[in-house]
């Protein structure tokens, strides 16, 4: 498949977390939109790198992995703790 | 339509209709779901982007990490409640440094090896990440899933005993 297909899936993903983001009112909503956003980037960086023929694609894309796991794990503690009763 | 579109399609659909259940649905469970759904799918995509490692990587995470946190958001927790005892936390940083400990030594006695070749154009070694778990690295691996295998039996033990009714 060509670079551009992977590139239009990963459009698709980061709109549609975008577009969560923005309109969910929770919480959680807001914090699956922008793990859509991260996996976007994701996908970016691994269909650029197989684009250029070039590792250095795969290299970010495990870097915003990890900062996504990070976040996600950090969020979800927050949500967590805003959850709990006082 | 070859494989390699077959699956694509396959897959990309999935992760496409999975984004945008995961960003409407009012449901956080359905939602959750989906953004699971959708990770796994973009494990496929990766593999098909001749980057395995990257596939593993995110089809480990979505198992392990974005799974249990949806259950961990979305699943009534039971009315217990920890009280004293030693912090977890702590247990967590002496784990983690043991392991990273493990790993330097491993390193140092040049028992992992660190001249493994991941770049697609040059093929996969598939022989040195096997000689990594299995041969040379087989002490750094061994003591690494004892050490856990420990921390995992002591952890549900503390639990048991530290579980009081609220």
């Amino acid at each position: 498949m060509t670079t551009t297909a992977y590139l239009s899936i990963a459009a698709v993903l980061f709109t549609a977390g975008a577009l969560g983001t923005l309109l969910r009112s929770s919480a959680a909503g807001r914090l699956i939109g922008v793990e859509l956003m991260l996996a976007a980037a994701t996908l970016t960086f691994a269909a650029a790198g197989a684009g250029f023929r070039e590792l250095d694609g795969q290299v970010a894309a495990l870097i915003v992995v990890a900062a996504g796991v990070a976040h996600a794990i950090v969020g979800s503690a927050l949500i967590a703790s805003l959850r709990e009763p006082r | 339509m070859s494989v390699d579109q077959a699956v694509f399609a396959f897959a990309g659909s999935i992760g496409s209709v999975g984004a945008v259940i995961a960003a409407a649905h009012r449901d956080p469970r359905a939602s959750g779901t989906a953004l699971a759904v959708t990770l796994l799918s973009l494990a496929v995509l990766y593999a098909g982007l001749a980057a395995p490692a990257l596939a593993a990587v995110a089809l480990a995470l979505a198992v392990f990490v974005t799974l249990p946190l949806i259950v961990h958001l979305t699943v009534a927790a039971p009315r217990v409640h920890i009280e004293g005892g030693p912090s977890v936390a702590g247990a967590g940083l002496l784990i983690g440094a043991a392991l990273l400990a493990i790993l330097l030594s491993a390193v140092a006695m040049g028992e992992v090896p660190m001249n493994v070749s991941v770049r697609s154009s040059d093929g996969y070694d598939v022989s040195a990440l096997r000689d990594g778990v299995t041969g040379r690295g087989l002490v750094a691996t061994g003591t690494s899933v004892v050490a856990l295998a420990a921390a995992a039996m002591v952890a549900i033990g503390v639990g048991r005993d530290r579980r009081t009714p609220r």
